[in-house]
C-alpha cells in the first residue's frame, strides 16, 4: 500500500513543483537586466539551483528603480535645443562684455562733451570733435547693446523651466537697462539739438546724463547678478 | 517517506521563490557635486537618487542611479547649461554601480570600486572611501567621488570667459534600509 502510494504521488508532486519551479525561473529571465555583458552573464548563472544559495544575486537594473520612462529616455532634440541656447547665451555673454567698454567710455565721454558756464550757459567742452566722438560711442554701444540682448531674447526656451535664483534679477533688471537704452539715445539726439541750436539743454533732453547713468548701472548691476554669490560670500 | 520526498520535492521547486536574498533600498540620499570658479564657487545638490542593494551569496551588489536634470544649484539658467555641458538631455541619468562584500563591512571606513555612467562615458574609480554608520535598521553611508570634468570628457563651462575647474567632486550621503 505504502508502495503504490509512494509510486503513484511521486510524480504528481513533481508535476505540481514543475510549473512553480519553472515559473519563477520565467520571471527570473523576463526581468533580466539589460545592464552590460558581464553582469547580464553573472545573472544567468543561478538558474543552477544546487549552487543557488552560494552564488551572487542578481545585480539590480535600472528598471528596478521605478524611474519614469521620460527621466531615462535620450532626448536628442531637447539636446540640440540646450546647444543653441548655450552657444547663442555665450555670444550674449561675450557681446555683453564687450558692449561695456563702448558704454563706459560713451559715459565717461559725456560728461565731457558738455558744460555750462558761470551764467549758466551750455558750452562744448572741449570740442565739437569730442561730443562727436561721444554720440559715436553712443551709437557703437547702442547697436552692441541691441545686439547682445537679440542674443538672450531669440535663444530657445526649455519648456518646464522654472525661472529662479539670480537669473531672475539679471532678467528684472533687462526692463531698467533696456527702456534705458532706448531713451538715452533719443535723449542725446534731443540734448545735441538743442545745443546745435544754440539753445540751453532743458526739458526731458536735460534727464540725458542721468538716465544714461542708471542704465549704465542697471547694466553693471545685471552682470553682477548672474555672477552671484562671489566667492568670498560661499558657505560650502 | 513520502511525506518527506514530497516535502524535498517541494522546498527544489520552490528554491528559486525563496531564494536567500537581502535586499536594501535607498531612502534618503544627497548628491551634490562641487564646482570652483575664480569668482564663484556652486553646489548642485540633488535628492532625488533611487537605489537598490541585493546581497546574496558573497557579495552586495548596489545601484544608485539620479537624473542629471534633478541636480539644483540655486540658478535655473546654471542648471540648463549644466545640463547641456554634460550632455544630459542624450544621457539623461547618471549611474552608479558597486559592489561589497556580503556581509557588508561593519562601521567605519569603507572601500568600494564605482563603475559610473555619466554624460555618455562608463568610468571606473577603484577604492573609494566611505565612511558607513549604522542607525537601527538604517546604514547610513557617505563620501566623496573624485570625478573631473576630464574624466567624463566634458568641456569645462567658462563664465565670464574663464573655465571652471576641472575638478567636480562629487558628495554623496545616503540612507539606506532593508526592503
Amino acid at each position: 500500500m505504502r508502495n503504490i502510494l509512494f509510486y503513484r504521488l511521486l510524480p504528481s508532486l513533481f508535476l505540481i513543483s514543475m510549473p512553480i519551479a519553472l515559473a519563477a525561473q520565467n520571471v527570473a529571465t523576463v526581468s533580466l537586466p539589460d545592464a552590460p555583458d558581464a553582469q547580464q552573464q553573472s545573472t544567468q548563472q543561478p538558474s543552477s539551483s544546487s549552487s543557488q544559495q552560494t552564488q551572487p544575486a542578481r545585480p539590480p537594473d535600472l528598471s528596478d528603480l521605478g524611474f519614469s520612462p521620460q527621466q531615462t529616455q535620450a532626448d536628442p532634440q531637447l539636446q540640440a535645443r540646450l546647444d543653441k541656447r548655450t552657444h547663442m547665451l555665450k555670444v550674449h555673454q561675450r557681446l555683453g562684455l564687450i558692449t561695456l567698454a563702448p558704454m563706459a567710455a560713451a559715459l565717461f565721454t559725456g560728461s565731457l562733451a558738455k558744460g555750462e558756464d558761470h551764467e549758466g550757459r551750455t558750452f562744448r567742452a572741449p570740442s565739437d570733435a569730442n561730443l562727436d566722438f561721444h554720440a559715436a560711442l553712443g551709437g557703437l554701444t547702442a547697436a552692441m547693446y541691441f545686439t547682445t540682448a537679440w542674443y538672450a531674447i531669440d535663444a530657445p526656451r526649455i519648456a518646464g523651466t522654472h525661472h529662479r535664483g539670480p537669473i531672475r534679477f539679471h532678467e528684472a533688471l533687462a526692463f531698467v537697462h533696456g527702456p534705458g537704452m532706448i531713451a538715452t539715445p533719443i535723449l542725446g539726439i534731443m540734448a545735441y539739438r538743442q545745443e546745435q541750436n544754440g539753445e540751453r539743454v532743458h526739458g526731458a533732453a536735460s534727464a540725458h546724463g542721468a538716465v544714461a547713468g542708471i542704465t549704465v548701472a542697471a547694466y553693471a548691476a545685471s552682470m553682477l547678478a548672474v555672477s552671484w554669490p562671489p566667492k568670498f560670500l560661499h558657505r560650502h | 517517506m513520502i511525506r518527506r520526498l514530497g516535502v524535498a520535492l517541494l522546498v527544489w521547486s520552490a528554491a528559486p521563490l525563496v531564494l536567500a536574498q537581502t535586499q536594501l533600498v535607498l531612502v534618503r540620499s544627497t548628491l551634490s557635486y562641487h564646482m570652483s570658479h575664480p569668482i564663484h564657487h556652486v553646489d548642485g545638490t540633488s535628492t532625488e537618487a533611487k537605489g537598490k542593494g541585493t546581497c546574496g551569496g558573497a557579495k552586495c551588489d548596489f545601484l544608485i542611479a539620479a537624473p542629471v536634470n534633478s541636480f539644483k544649484s540655486g540658478d535655473s539658467n546654471r542648471d540648463l547649461h549644466m545640463i547641456e555641458a554634460v550632455r544630459g538631455a542624450q544621457y539623461p541619468m547618471v549611474v552608479v554601480r558597486t559592489t561589497l562584500p556580503n556581509p557588508i563591512p561593519a562601521d567605519g571606513t569603507i572601500y568600494a570600486d564605482l563603475e559610473v555612467q555619466f554624460a555618455g562615458q562608463d568610468l571606473h574609480y577603484p577604492h573609494v572611501a566611505f565612511q558607513k554608520s549604522t542607525s537601527g535598521k538604517q546604514v547610513q553611508i557617505s563620501g566623496t567621488v573624485p570625478a573631473t570634468c576630464s574624466d567624463f570628457k566634458i568641456e569645462p563651462p567658462s563664465f565670464l570667459t574663464v573655465a571652471i575647474k576641472n575638478e567636480i567632486p562629487v558628495s554623496v550621503s545616503m540612507t539606506w534600509q532593508p526592503q
